[in-house]
Order: structure tokens, then C-alpha cells, then sequence
């Protein structure tokens, strides 16, 4: 029998309503789970908990396991880890820097895979970004050199010069722990905070340009006419990967560059429009840090 | 056309017109499908492509000619609603391309037009080209190594200075069409560079002698630049296009590009600040892998296993406010369940497999273990070549058992070159290259093997392979996973030597 096209037509919408449901049930249920581990790890990490069930197993060790009792080894466990879950998010809280060891699967691997993983955190803009990670590995039999094995450090954070600084590995390079006065001394520590220095100030620089943008709304739709002051600054973004510099376009046809250190001051800028350098606006660029840029632009405008 | 042909040493402009009777730009369109062959036209329609690439249109004192096949249209939007009929419609490609070379553009085709032509295949087809990734390094001198302040490691890329740093390189005998694209998904900017035996930079560069050799395929050159990166990707010839009985070409063209390439770090250096290239032993079709491992992320360094480090996906997780137990490895399986139904189907029925599924489920543990995130099979992401030598000493146990079915699985058997006979191949002067100083080594016999994968996608291949219980996932080395990113390489004592796959 050939199904007639009405039931065809009218099974559609159903269809569609069902899978919409269906949907929305299982974004529920994505949720309830997530509550439901979030709540599970708040409970195992109070210290009632704890206690309780150190009290329970005590019990249990005097009197004669029975079937009916339940077994709280795995729920200990888990607690336990819970615990160790939550120093370490202590410690990554507090210090930055923290490392752990990892095991290379490479059967062939150096030193019997041994690994340690440096894991930097950052945060920038009220929230934490993903950590970078430098694994670090001692390849050359005899000596304790470290060197770096994996990363994943992005190609704008000059990794390889502190490495050159920090961690040289090459010849007369002594390790950390050796007193021998040789100049090409390892230093993790300061290779570390090196890093993390690099980082940070990266993060900061594009945080900062990002602002920048926000301040002259330029990631917002052209305004109504008649609304709001007219735009002055056409564009602002970083002109290089590691976001040291910065150019700036007005509306005007004016372009500027301006180069930033490390830390954020502002060191040479340059603006050109078309009847040659603008020398105020230069001054006014470079009389501080970078954050400020905004703020003394539009001094110079209004 | 000028009426004066002046050797010159500027590059050619855009504007210069092809006839469009020319065999090459016939074979240009002809290489593209019709559909993005209409689109193209579309893009040359548009108003801001007027001045490189205007049609013919009809003008107030031209007569109407009856003879004309194709008679011109009187407006560009009248031009455009002709080629939007024409997509809509069904038909033949013959006709599109008759219709732009003896109707529309009769009077030729710009060099900027046959450009974008390139370039469109070139996305329509991203296999086209072979790729080899080049790493910009500063030519440090001895003096002035180690100041502290400079540690700046990418080379800014302006490509306006960087274009015009590049044609001064170029020689005055030799002139090029510089066209500078973004690719569409990548963060790439892709430059096509075409070069032209001349000194003149006018219409008789064209009508040279050797009209015919003047467009073969191996004078186009592309290099891509990846955002934030210090690398760059040079596209090597793809096929041997010398028209025959022009022995010359060939080796003339290999040299044209060699030049390009030499000119390539002078045009990004400036005065007391000189890059030259590096090689980075990996090459491959596929920009995605290529991006993926030698781009401006964090996937450069951590292939393999480790890009569980660098992985995107479970965002927020990794992160020290997050309070719940990170999930274990055995549970986070379950989520590609329905990837395994289809791998279970494919995997090669050679070998009697120990199906109790607690084995299955380990193996698929190992291999994610030992692959991380990286080499699924739909990533596409995939290099499609892997050349080792292996330089380990002749077993006493066997040590590598797996590698000669993997071979042998994927298609290839082992290859061995015989040295003495015939051409190198660029890989195998890669892998002769630091035979000299292992002469020495008399701690044993090592033999000379050579391996070959290949395949779409390698070490997706590897992976299945590992999943199927042919290689133990366990005693696989790490150079199989891909977590070094290279393509060529040698290995000494089961790891791949010099090991600059790293990133450092």
C-alpha cells in the first residue's frame, strides 16, 4: 500500500518536535550530570566526610566484615584523591609554576621515560587560560642536564633564547646541582620564572590592545548616525606575533606604530598622515605605559 | 601595451594582458570546475576588481556587429546577471570558457586574473601542491650573540616591504607576478609567485620565442606564511611539466626557483638583522598538517601522545578552579563509541584478532594513550608520506617486529635504495646526509633499512593498525605516533636522531 502523502506532511513537525525534545532532554541531563559531579566532589571534600568515613572503616576493621555492610575502601579512595585533587589546585592557585612527572609511553625513550612536566598557569582577563606545559627530560647519560623534550609553548614566546640562557646543554654547561664555577650554569628556577615572566606579559600585552579596542568600540557595529561622539581611531591591533607592536589607524587616514617593551611601556611610536609625521600625538603616545594609550588619545582629541 | 619595451628590472604588473588565444590560459581555465570557474568570473565582475580585470564591454560608438557569437554586454551588472544565469543553469564547461575568451575578455586575460585562476585550483584541489616547511632563522654572528635584549624570534612580515625586498633580490634577466591571497580557513597568506624569463616587463615578454614553455606549471611558485610563525611553507614542483624536447627548461626552472628561495630570507632581513632558512625534515600535501605542526600554536611541539597537553577541546577542564576529579581515561572511550562500530568494519582481515573485548578496549586504551588527540582518521590532518632509516644495530632480538607488516599493510614494501643507481631523490640525500661520520661507528653492524609509509593519512593508518592488535601499541616506538612532526628522518637507537621535531 502506498502511505498517503498527508501522514507524510503532518509527520514532519511531530518529528521535529520530538527531536527537539529529545535535545533538550539530553542537554539536561549533560547538566545534571555536571551538577551531580561538582556536588559529588564538594562532599567529598569536606572534612565531615572525611572524618565520617575513617569512623565507618574503623568500625568495620573490629567488627567481622558482613555481606551486608557496604565496603568504604573505594569511597576512602576516592576521597583521597579528591584531597590530592584539591592541593593541587592549591598549589597551582597560589604559586603559578608547579610541576609533576609523566611517564613517556616511547618504550625507547631516554633516562626510562622519565619526564617532568613544568605547568604554567595564567590568567588574564578574570579568567584562567589553558596552562602551558614544558616537559623536560635527561637525555645524556652521566650528567644530570635537563633538556627540553615537549612543550607547548607557542612560537611568539622566545622559548629557545632562555633555553639558550637558562638550560644550556652544550659543552662546559654544568647542571643545577654541581658547584663547579662555570659560567654556563643550569637554572630551572629561573628558566621557570622566565617563562612564566614571557607569558604573563604576553597575555597582559594582547589583554591590553584588547581594552584598547573595547575603549574606541571597535569591535562593535558602526553606530547609528547622530549617536554617540564620531569615531576618531579607525583600528587598533597588533602588528607583530608577540603583540609588541602596536598600530593604530584614524579615521583620517593617519597610521601609527608604536613599539612596547616587555613590561609594557610604551618606547617609540611613530604616526604619519598625509602632511607628515604627527609629532604631538607622537609625544602624547609615548608618555607612559601602554595601558594609558586610550586615555591620552582621546585627551589629545576632545 | 607600451610602445617601448625597455629591460627593466621592476616586476611585472598586474594589469599586463595575456591574448587570450594563448594555450596557456586556455589550459588554466580549463583546469578549473565549472562551477568555480563561474564563480571566479563572478569575483573578476565585481566592482572592485575593475581595474585589473574589466571586461569587454560594449561602448556607446561601437556598432553592433551581427557576426559576433558572443556579443558584449552593455553593463557589468547586465555581465553578471548573464554568468548568475549561467549558474544556475546546467551545462557544459566548454562553454563558459569559449564564452570568456572570445566574448567577455576577448582582448585577454590580466596576469591578475589568471592568478586568482591558480589560486582557485589550487583550493579546489589542496593536494595539488607538496609543501616543505622552512624555518626562518636569524644568522647570528658570534659577536653579537648573546645581548639579552634581542631574543625576538619571528621576523615581522610586511608584505608590501616584503615584496618589494624580494623583486630587488630577483635578477634583471628574470621578471615575476607576485599575487598575494588569504586561504580561505587557514591563518595562512598564500604568495603566488610566476616567473618569467625576460628582461622586459611589457607585452614582448609574453610573445618571446619560447612561447610555449613561457607558462608550464613548474615557473609558479607559491609560498604560504603561516600567522605568527617562523616558518614558512614553499610548494615544490609537483610534476615534471617540461614540454619535451626542451631539455634545458627543466634545469633552467629548478634554477629560477632556487633563486626565489635564496631570496626569500634577504627579502625578510633588514641591515644587521639577516635570517636565513632551515630545513625542518617535513613535508607533506596536506596545509592543515602542516599548520598543525609548524604554525604559530601550541601544537608544534607536543605531537603524538603529548598534544593531550596542548589539546583544545575539553576547555575549562584544565584548569586549577575546577574542583572535580579530572575524568579518567577509561571513561572518556565510551564518548567515541560509535567511532569504533566504524573502525571495528574496516580493520584488515589478514590477521586472526583476539576479539574478547577487554583486549579490544585495552588496545583502543594504548593507542590513545600513545596517539593522544592527534591521527583520527577524518582530522584531515594527515601526512600522506613518512620516510625513515633506520640506523639501530642489527637485532640479536628481534627489535622491530611490527615495522615490515605496516609496511607491507600499507601498501608499500620496503624500500631499499640501491645508492649507486640512478637519480636521488631529495629524500634520499636527506637520509644519506649523515652517513660520512657514522662510518666510524664499528660497535656493530647497523644496516642500511629504509621504511616508507604511505598512505592518506599515516599515522591514522598507525593507529588503526594498533587498535587491530597488528602492532603492539606498547613496543611501538615514538617516532610511529608522528609526535616528533616530521616526514623524513633517521633513526638511531629507536629515536629519531637530531630530533629538531621539537620545536627548539
Amino acid at each position: 500500500m502506498i502511505p498517503s502523502t498527508d501522514d507524510s506532511i503532518l509527520e514532519d513537525p511531530i518529528g521535529a518536535q520530538l527531536d527537539n525534545e529529545i535535545s533538550s532532554l539530553q542537554d539536561q541531563i549533560a547538566a545534571l550530570k555536571a551538577q551531580r559531579s561538582i556536588q559529588a566532589s564538594t562532599i567529598l571534600s569536606s572534612q565531615s566526610t572525611r572524618s565520617t568515613l575513617n569512623r565507618l572503616r574503623a568500625s568495620q576493621k573490629q567488627s567481622k566484615p558482613s555481606p551486608t555492610t557496604t565496603d568504604t575502601t573505594p569511597l576512602l579512595s576516592t576521597s583521597t584523591a579528591q584531597l590530592s585533587h584539591n592541593r593541587e589546585n592549591l598549589y597551582r592557585l597560589c604559586a603559578g609554576i608547579t610541576t609533576f612527572r609523566i611517564q613517556d609511553p616511547d618504550p625507547n625513550a631516554v633516562d626510562e621515560g622519565k619526564v617532568l612536566g613544568l605547568r604554567i598557569d595564567v590568567a588574564s582577563t578574570g579568567k584562567y587560560l589553558r596552562p602551558y606545559y614544558v616537559m623536560l627530560n635527561k637525555p645524556f647519560p652521566k650528567s644530570e642536564l635537563l633538556r627540553v623534550h615537549r612543550h607547548t609553548i607557542p612560537p611568539c614566546i622566545p622559548l629557545s633564547s632562555l633555553v639558550d640562557r637558562y638550560l644550556p646543554n652544550g659543552k662546559g654547561s654544568v647542571s643545577i646541582g654541581s658547584k663547579e664555577p662555570v659560567a654556563r650554569k643550569q637554572d630551572l628556577c629561573r628558566f621557570a620564572r622566565g617563562l612564566r615572566k614571557e607569558v604573563v606579559g604576553y597575555h597582559n600585552r594582547v589583554g591590553v590592545i584588547k581594552n584598547l579596542r573595547k575603549e574606541f568600540k571597535l569591535d562593535e557595529k558602526v553606530s547609528r548616525k547622530g549617536k554617540g561622539r564620531e569615531r576618531v581611531i579607525a583600528d587598533i591591533s597588533a602588528a607583530d606575533a608577540e603583540a609588541k607592536q602596536i598600530r593604530i589607524e584614524w579615521v583620517d587616514g593617519r597610521i601609527g606604530r608604536c613599539v612596547v617593551g616587555e613590561d609594557g611601556e610604551v618606547r617609540k611610536c611613530v604616526i604619519i598622515g598625509e602632511e607628515g609625521r604627527d609629532f604631538e600625538t607622537e609625544r602624547r603616545v609615548t608618555r607612559g605605559r601602554m595601558e594609558g594609550i586610550g586615555e591620552r588619545l582621546r585627551e589629545g582629541i576632545y | 601595451m607600451s610602445l617601448l619595451s625597455v629591460p627593466t628590472t621592476s616586476a611585472l604588473p598586474s594589469l599586463q594582458l595575456i591574448p587570450a588565444t594563448h594555450p596557456a590560459v586556455t589550459r588554466i581555465l580549463y583546469r578549473l570546475t565549472r562551477l568555480s570557474l563561474l564563480s571566479l568570473v563572478l569575483d573578476w565582475l565585481d566592482e572592485r576588481n575593475q581595474e585589473t580585470s574589466a571586461p569587454y564591454l560594449l561602448t556607446s560608438d561601437d556598432e553592433d556587429d551581427e557576426q559576433d557569437f558572443y556579443p558584449p554586454a552593455s553593463s557589468l551588472r547586465a555581465l553578471r546577471e548573464v554568468y548568475t544565469d549561467l549558474q544556475a543553469r546546467k551545462g557544459s564547461k566548454r562553454d563558459v570558457v569559449d564564452r570568456i575568451l572570445e566574448g567577455d575578455w576577448r582582448d585577454g586575460i590580466s596576469l591578475y586574473q589568471l592568478a586568482m585562476a591558480d589560486m582557485q585550483y589550487l583550493y579546489d584541489h589542496p593536494a595539488s601542491q607538496k609543501w616543505t616547511a622552512l624555518k626562518i632563522v636569524r644568522l647570528s654572528t658570534e659577536l653579537s650573540a648573546p645581548s639579552g635584549t634581542e631574543k625576538n624570534s619571528i621576523p615581522r612580515f610586511h608584505p608590501a616591504t616584503f615584496l618589494r625586498n624580494l623583486q630587488r633580490e630577483a635578477l634583471p634577466d628574470v621578471k615575476a607576478h607576485y599575487n598575494l591571497d588569504r586561504h580561505p580557513t587557514l591563518p595562512l597568506l598564500i604568495l603566488r609567485v610566476f616567473i618569467l624569463e625576460s628582461p622586459y616587463n611589457t607585452g614582448l615578454a609574453l610573445h618571446s620565442v619560447k612561447e610555449r614553455t613561457t607558462f608550464d606549471g613548474s615557473k609558479t611558485f607559491y609560498v604560504a606564511f603561516p600567522d605568527a610563525s617562523p616558518y614558512i611553507y614553499v610548494s615544490l614542483a609537483s610534476s615534471p611539466s617540461a614540454a619535451p624536447g626542451l631539455v634545458s627548461s627543466a634545469a633552467d626552472n629548478n634554477s629560477l626557483r632556487k633563486l626565489m628561495l635564496e631570496g626569500i630570507p634577504k627579502a625578510f632581513s633588514k641591515p644587521r638583522d639577516r635570517f636565513k632558512l632551515e630545513g625542518t625534515s617535513l613535508s607533506a600535501r596536506n596545509l592543515d598538517a602542516l599548520v598543525e605542526r609548524r604554525g604559530g600554536g601550541r601544537t608544534n611541539a607536543a605531537g603524538g601522545g603529548w598534544s593531550v597537553y596542548a589539546d583544545d577541546k575539553k576547555k575549562g577542564s584544565d584548569n586549577p578552579l575546577n574542583v572535580q576529579l579530572p575524568t579518567p581515561e577509561s571513561s572518556i572511550l565510551e564518548d567515541d563509541q560509535e567511532e569504533k562500530d566504524s573502525t571495528e568494519k574496516k580493520l584488515g582481515m589478514k590477521r586472526k584478532r583476539v576479539d574478547d573485548p577487554s583486549v579490544v578496549k585495552r588496545r583502543r586504551l594504548v593507542a590513545k594513550g600513545r596517539f593522544g588527540s592527534t591521527a583520527k582518521a577524518g582530522d584531515g590532518k594527515g601526512i600522506e608520506r613518512l620516510d625513515v632509516r633506520l640506523e639501530d644495530h642489527f637485532p640479536i632480538v628481534s627489535a622491530l617486529p611490527d615495522d615490515e607488516a605496516d609496511a607491507a599493510e600499507t601498501g608499500e614494501p620496503i624500500r631499499k635504495d640501491k645508492k649507486q643507481k640512478g637519480r636521488r631523490s631529495t629524500i634520499t640525500l636527506e637520509l644519506d646526509r649523515t652517513e660520512e661520520e657514522d662510518e666510524l661507528a664499528s660497535d656493530g653492524w647497523r644496516p642500511d633499512v629504509r621504511i616508507t609509509f604511505h598512505g592518506q593519512h599515516v599515522f591514522a593508518g598507525i593507529k588503526e593498525l594498533v587498535e587491530a592488535g597488528v602492532i603492539d601499541g606498547e613496543k611501538m616506538p615514538g617516532w610511529m605516533t608522528g609526535e616528533e612532526g616530521i616526514s623524513v628522518g633517521i633513526v638511531k637507537d629507536g629515536r629519531i636522531k637530531g630530533n629538531k621535531g621539537s620545536g627548539l
